[in-house]
């Protein structure tokens, strides 16, 4: 046993509750092997090389026995909804799916279904469907997630599917009372089929929350993924995730991901190209403000060949916000003719906002491109200048260049509902939001 | 409103460090209603400095002398003032702001220099009329106006761009900063016309420049040349062809005789 006193709570929270958690014996078995992997090797801290920004205070602080949790209705949800029109909707409140408020619609080729009714119905097909998380050292909350498994939802789209809505995912933590849930996503999209995707994440109350998701995204052979990601839980909220997706032969993957509110945000963003000429585009912003702190991850890892990766990420940081973007790219043997890209950028606009940027590439083949950059700087005095010369005083100067920094990634968002909604979210998180909203 | 003849600008002995260096080691300038002066000199003279000092560029140290624009202190002023007073600089380098659209620019910066004449906004469709006339006179594309400022300009369109601006503001001072540098002898005579559009008894207009060539098409009033922070000689139009046919070498004793 861990002499460690997070895991022996851990260990408690999970002897008092995880007999009692949807699987029956099957799945008893293996979230107890999950834990005990788990308490083998303890979670991430500072001296792990790609969790050394994160704050591991503000996560230790927090409660791991599960968080209370209170009916949501839909009237609550409608206030915090994306102005999405005709999508299809899931709704996960603290982790657990919840049929009565979501709108999914039948047919077409997609099939949602409630996590723990799989495994209450078929723990045998559950436990085939889920991933077990690896002895990867990057890993550890999604084993932490698999030892208290029991909630979440499983999306399929059938091979050569065009379900034409998009499917709109929201994560709701009620913030009731302080705690952790823990909650799986996993979607598999068929050969040939199309997925659009819009992941939201919202709190109700303002408990102090730990919200840890592990999920996975199987692409198969000549599907098409876009996924939108925007984060905008309140103050309190921590959230973590691990993403592992995967991309069978010439599918395509488009993720755009804004990191706007919450405590704390830690994403792992694990992309592995599988098959040849697989191809993924991300981007994103994350905004940081007061005492926030968002911590991104990417690791991308091409195995196939003449496979191709882009990533393009922005940070803003004001206050004593603290951001930081990792960026990991492994080019394998096989991946001959692959082409990888990554760029973040990122603007500071307080003393004492930080930024830390770690770009890694393994490359392990010559016949490839990669290209990457990293940059954290202020407002660029001579374009400050620029535009005070033409008659613009010098807090609207800082305010519209400030917005100019991520024009091009909200730019880049599908529906011009959507431009207008994040954007107005991101001019709210901004010190001059009064004078940028005065010139729209 | 300016008359013909009256004072816009006066600068006095200025004096002027970047840095550690202090580049403007005295100049003295007398600009009125009408005129249009042109400031040649070699690299490193202080052109771009004095410019750069008049409209308001930060980093510049201003050690002493004066600067009085239409009576006032217009060293004591910041940049978005001088130009809501009616100063503007046409930039050496203008700058690329991505995601700020050059349409959006030149309206909310027309709009901040009405605001400051007590004149009313205009609307979108009198703004756009008049953007639109300005544009064909600088042969510009209309595809420019939706671009971010100066973005992915060629060297040519960004100077063209300075200058569509200027046309639009109306300035009663204009700086040209080395407009013409960089410039093909199409786009200069372009830029000319636009210059020379401009030129009218209420206003005036200072060129900076390293070489004669845009002084063919806006002949100026006033020439001086100015070296290691002096201005060493003024004349009439005719110096800036003597400099063109001698260059710069033989003022380099500063008062030599000509």
């Amino acid at each position: 046993m861990s002499a460690d006193p997070i895991m022996q709570g851990i260990a408690a929270s999970h002897a008092g509750i995880a007999t009692r958690l949807a699987g029956g014996p099957a799945w008893n078995e293996r979230r107890g092997l999950a834990l005990s992997r788990l308490l083998g090797r303890g979670l991430p801290d500072r001296r792990d090389e790609n969790w050394k920004y994160l704050d591991h205070a503000e996560i230790a602080g927090r409660s791991f026995s599960p968080a209370a949790t209170a009916p949501v209705t839909a009237l609550q949800l409608a206030p915090v909804m994306l102005p999405l029109a005709a999508a299809r909707r899931v709704v996960l409140v603290d982790g657990a799916c919840q049929p009565g408020l979501s709108a999914a619609g039948a047919g077409n080729g997609i099939e949602i279904d409630d996590l723990a009714a799989i495994m209450t119905r078929d723990p045998a097909l559950a436990l085939q469907m889920l991933r077990e998380p690896g002895d990867d050292a990057d890993d550890r909350y999604a084993l932490l997630a698999e030892a208290f498994v029991s909630a979440g939802v499983v999306i399929r789209v059938a091979a050569n599917a065009a379900p034409g809505r998009s499917l709109y995912l929201l994560h709701v933590g009620t913030g009731t009372g302080p705690g952790t849930n823990h909650s799986r996503v996993v979607i598999e999209v068929g050969a040939g089929a199309t997925l659009s995707l819009v992941e939201h994440f919202v709190t109700l109350g303002n408990a102090p929350t730990l919200a840890n998701l592990a999920a996975e995204l199987r692409i198969d052979a000549g599907a098409t993924v876009e996924h939108l990601r925007i984060h905008e839980s309140g103050a309190q909220a921590a959230q973590l995730e691990t993403w592992v997706t995967t991309l069978q032969a010439d599918s395509r993957y488009r993720q755009q991901f804004f990191a706007l509110g919450g405590r704390l945000l830690r994403s792992n963003l694990d992309l592995s190209l599988a098959g040849r000429a697989a191809a993924a585009r991300l981007s994103g912003l994350f905004m940081v403000d007061g005492a926030r702190q968002a911590d991104l991850y990417t690791r991308v890892e091409h195995h196939g060949a003449v496979t191709r990766t882009s990533q393009e990420f922005r940070g803003i940081g004001s206050g004593r916000g603290r951001g930081a973007f990792n960026g990991r790219v492994v080019v394998h043997p096989s991946a001959r003719g692959a082409d990888a890209s990554q760029t973040c950028r990122n603007l500071l606009l307080t003393p004492l906002a930080e930024i830390n940027t770690r770009p890694q590439l393994e490359i392990h083949t010559d016949d490839v491109q990669c290209r990457h950059g990293a940059t954290t700087g202020t407002l660029d005095p001579e374009q400050i200048f620029y535009l005070r010369s033409r008659g613009l005083d010098a807090v609207t100067a800082r305010a519209l260049l400030t917005v100019a920094f991520c024009a091009d990634i909200v730019a880049a968002l599908p529906q011009e509902a959507l431009r207008e909604y994040v954007l107005e979210r991101v001019v709210g998180q901004l010190p001059d939001r009064d004078v940028i909203r005065s010139l729209r | 409103m300016t008359k013909n003849g009256q004072t816009i600008l006066s600068v006095r002995d200025l004096r002027v460090r970047a840095g550690e260096r202090t580049i403007l080691e005295g100049v003295s300038l007398e600009v009125r209603a009408g005129e249009v002066h042109a400031i040649m000199g070699p690299n490193g003279s202080g052109k771009s400095t004095l410019t750069g000092a008049l409209a308001g560029r930060p980093g510049l140290e201003v050690l002493s002398g004066t600067a009085t624009y239409l009576g006032r202190d217009l060293l004591a002023l910041p940049p978005e003032e001088r130009a809501r007073a009616g100063l503007f600089l046409a930039f050496q380098y203008p700058v690329e702001i991505p995601g700020v659209n050059n349409v959006y620019l030149l309206k909310a910066s027309l709009n901040a220099l009405r605001r400051h004449r007590g004149e009313p906004e205009l609307d979108a469709f009198e703004f756009l009329t008049l953007v639109r006339a300005r544009l064909a006179r600088m042969q510009m594309d209309e595809g420019l106006l939706n671009r971010g400022v100066n973005e992915g300009f060629s060297g040519g369109e960004k100077k063209r761009n300075e200058i569509l601006q200027m046309s639009l503001l109306e300035p009663t001072l204009a700086l040209l900063d080395e407009t013409d540098s960089g410039l093909d002898i199409d786009a200069l005579k372009v830029v000319a016309e636009g210059v020379n559009a401009l030129r009218s008894p209420e206003r005036a207009i200072v060129i900076v420049t390293h070489y004669q060539r845009l002084l063919d098409y806006v002949v100026p009033d006033h020439v001086h040349v100015l070296a290691r922070g002096r201005i060493v000689r003024s004349g009439g139009g005719e110096l800036a062809r003597e400099l063109e046919r001698r260059g710069y070498d033989w003022l380099r004793d500063g008062t030599a005789a000509a």
